[in-house]
C-alpha cells in the first residue's frame, strides 16, 4: 500500500476538505456570524420545548410562537434590567479610579519598601501607580465609547436573533434534508451517522453548558450577595455568563469582581479575598458536582486539547472562536474518527 | 436522483412552490411507500396518518445496476425499503436473499449502533427508500406511544429473524 492509499492520508484529505467547506461558509456568513450563533444555541435550546408544546397537540407554528415570545418577554426585562446597571458600573468604576489608585499606592508604598528592602532594588510606587491609572482610565473611556458603539449592533442581533431562530425551529430539519440529499449514494449513510452523532453531542453540550452556567450564576450571585459585594445579582450573572468559556472565563471573572470590590467605597481588602474564594468556591463546586453530573460524556476532550484549542482558536477568531473552540474540536473528532472508520474498512475489504 | 419526501410532498411552503413541478409525483409516491411500510411488520397497529407523517420524512435514494448499497462492516443508518428495482444481499460471497419491491433490509441499524452484517447490492436500477435512526427518534420524541408500538415491532421483528437464524444454523450442523 502506497503511502498516498493509507488510511491515515486519506482521512486527512477528506477531513481538510470538511474543515475547508466550514471555514469558507462561517467565513461568507462572517457578518451575521454572532446572530446566527446565537440562534442555534437558541433553537437547540428550546427545540424540545416546541416539541413539548407539538406534541399535546397544539399546531407546530403555534408552538414555536409561543417558545419564541415568552423568551422574548423574559431576554427584553432582563436586558432592560442589567444594560443600565452595567453602564453605571463602569462609570462609577472610572470615576473611582482615583481613588483605587490612592490606596493601591498606599499599599505598594509600604510592601514596596519592605520588598526593596529585601531584593535591594529601588520600587517607585507612584509611578506604578501613575501608569496603571493612566491605562485603566483610557480603557474605561473605551469600555464606555465601546458599549454606546455597540448598541447599534445589540439592536440588529435583537431583531435577527428571534427571526432567524422563529424558521430554524420552523425549517431547519427540511433545509438539513435537502441538504444532507447532496451526499452521494456512497457517503449517505455515514453523513447521516456523522450528523447524528455531532448533533447529539452538541445539543448536549448545549444544555450541559447552559445549566452549567445558570448553576454558576445562581452561586455566585448568592456568595456575592453573602460578603456585601456591590451588584451581586449582575455579577453573578457576568461570572456565570463567563463561566461559558473554559479555564480563561473563571480568571476574567475574578479579575472583574476584583475591579468591582475596589471600585466600592469605603475600600476594604477583605472584600477582594472573599469575592476571589467565592468563584474559587464556585470552580470547585463545578468542578466536583455540576460537570460530572450536568457536562460530563457530553464531550469527551482531554484538558490539554482543551486549552490549545481555546488558545489556537481565539487567536484565529478571537471571542467567538474562544466559546466555539470546545464544541468545535468536539465535533472534529467525531468527524475525523468516523471518516477514518469508514475508509479503514474499505481498505481492509480491498486488500485480498 | 435523490431527495426526501419532507421536500416533494409537505405543504405549502416557497420551497414547494419552487420544487412541485420536478416531484409532481411526490404525493403518489408518499402514499406508495406508507402502503409498503404498513404491509411489514415493523407498522402493524400503527395509524395509516402517522405512518405517512413519518413516510414523509424518509430519504429516497435511486441506485445503478451494480452499485454497492452497504458493505459488510460499514457503520449503518438506519433500515432500507426497497421501493422498485431489485437488490442482492450476500455474506462473503454467498447470497442471502434477492430483494424486490415492498421488501426491507438493515433493520438491526434502527436499533443498535452495529456494523452491517453483510453486503448489499443493487442487481438491477433500484429506488429505495432510507428509514434513517435519526428520523426514527425524531418521531418518537413526537409520538412516544406510537414509538413505543414500533420498538414493539421491531423487536418482534428482530427475535423472528434471530430464530430463522438459530434454526438453520441447527439444520446444517
Amino acid at each position: 500500500m502506497s503511502w498516498q492509499q493509507s488510511p491515515h492520508i486519506r482521512t486527512f484529505k477528506l477531513f481538510a476538505l470538511v474543515v475547508g467547506v466550514c471555514l469558507a461558509s462561517f467565513y461568507l456568513i462572517s457578518s451575521v456570524l454572532i446572530p446566527v450563533i446565537i440562534s442555534f444555541t437558541l433553537y437547540a435550546l428550546f427545540q424540545p420545548a416546541v416539541t413539548y408544546l407539538a406534541r399535546h397537540d397544539i399546531n407546530h407554528s403555534l408552538s414555536i410562537l409561543i417558545v419564541l415570545v415568552l423568551l422574548t418577554i423574559v431576554s427584553t426585562v432582563m436586558i432592560a434590567f442589567a444594560l443600565p446597571a452595567l453602564v453605571e458600573q463602569v462609570s462609577l468604576l472610572q470615576s473611582r479610579l482615583p481613588q483605587i489608585a490612592e490606596q493601591l499606592e498606599q499599599l505598594l508604598t509600604v510592601y514596596g519598601d519592605k520588598l526593596s528592602a529585601r531584593v535591594g532594588a529601588d520600587i517607585d510606587a507612584s509611578e506604578i501607580i501613575l501608569s496603571i491609572l493612566s491605562k485603566s482610565s483610557s480603557l474605561g473611556q473605551a469600555a464606555l465609547f465601546e458599549v454606546s458603539n455597540r448598541l447599534v449592533n445589540f439592536v440588529i442581533i435583537f431583531i435577527l436573533v428571534p427571526f432567524l431562530t422563529y424558521y430554524l425551529l420552523k425549517d431547519f430539519k427540511r433545509a438539513r434534508n435537502e441538504m444532507m440529499n447532496w451526499l452521494p449514494n456512497s457517503s449517505f449513510e455515514l453523513g447521516w451517522l456523522i450528523y447524528h452523532k455531532v448533533s447529539t453531542q452538541l445539543q448536549a453540550y448545549t444544555h450541559g453548558v447552559m445549566l452549567q452556567s445558570l448553576i454558576m450564576a445562581t452561586f455566585c450571585s448568592i456568595g456575592f450577595t453573602l460578603i456585601g459585594l456591590d451588584i451581586p445579582l449582575l455579577m453573578g450573572a457576568i461570572t456565570g455568563l463567563f463561566n461559558l468559556v473554559p479555564y480563561v472565563g473563571p480568571i476574567i471573572s475574578i479579575l472583574l469582581s476584583l475591579l468591582v470590590g475596589a471600585a466600592m467605597t469605603p475600600f476594604d481588602a477583605n472584600i477582594l479575598y472573599l469575592s476571589v474564594l467565592v468563584i474559587v468556591g464556585a470552580q470547585i463546586f463545578d468542578n466536583l458536582v455540576v460537570i460530572p453530573a450536568v457536562v460530563a460524556n457530553a464531550v469527551n476532550l482531554h484538558p490539554v486539547q482543551a486549552i490549545l484549542g481555546i488558545i489556537i482558536f481565539g487567536s484565529l477568531f478571537g471571542t467567538v472562536g474562544i466559546i466555539l473552540a470546545v464544541p468545535a474540536i468536539a465535533a472534529g473528532k467525531i468527524v475525523f474518527k468516523n471518516i477514518y472508520t469508514d475508509i479503514a474498512n474499505a481498505n481492509l475489504k480491498a486488500t485480498p | 436522483m435523490c431527495y426526501s419526501f419532507a421536500i416533494a410532498v409537505t405543504d405549502n411552503s416557497m420551497a414547494n412552490v419552487f420544487w412541485s413541478n420536478l416531484f409532481r409525483n411526490g404525493d403518489s409516491e408518499l402514499q406508495v411507500v406508507t402502503q409498503l411500510w404498513r404491509d411489514t411488520p415493523l407498522f402493524a397497529d400503527i395509524p395509516e396518518r402517522h405512518t405517512e407523517a413519518l413516510c414523509a420524512t424518509m430519504h429516497l435514494r435511486d441506485f445503478k445496476a451494480g452499485e454497492v448499497i452497504f458493505s459488510q462492516g460499514d457503520q449503518g443508518a438506519g433500515a432500507i425499503l426497497v421501493l422498485s428495482g431489485e437488490v442482492r444481499v450476500s455474506a462473503d460471497k454467498a447470497e442471502l436473499a434477492q430483494l424486490r419491491d415492498g421488501d426491507f433490509f438493515g433493520e438491526i441499524a434502527l436499533a443498535a449502533s452495529e456494523r452491517r452484517t453483510a453486503d448489499a447490492t443493487a442487481t438491477s436500477a433500484s429506488r429505495l427508500v432510507y428509514f434513517l435512526k435519526q428520523d426514527l427518534e425524531e418521531w418518537i420524541e413526537h409520538e412516544p406511544r406510537l414509538g413505543a408500538r414500533f420498538l414493539m415491532n421491531l423487536s418482534a421483528t428482530l427475535a423472528q429473524r434471530l430464530y430463522a437464524a438459530n434454526q438453520l444454523i441447527a439444520k446444517q450442523l
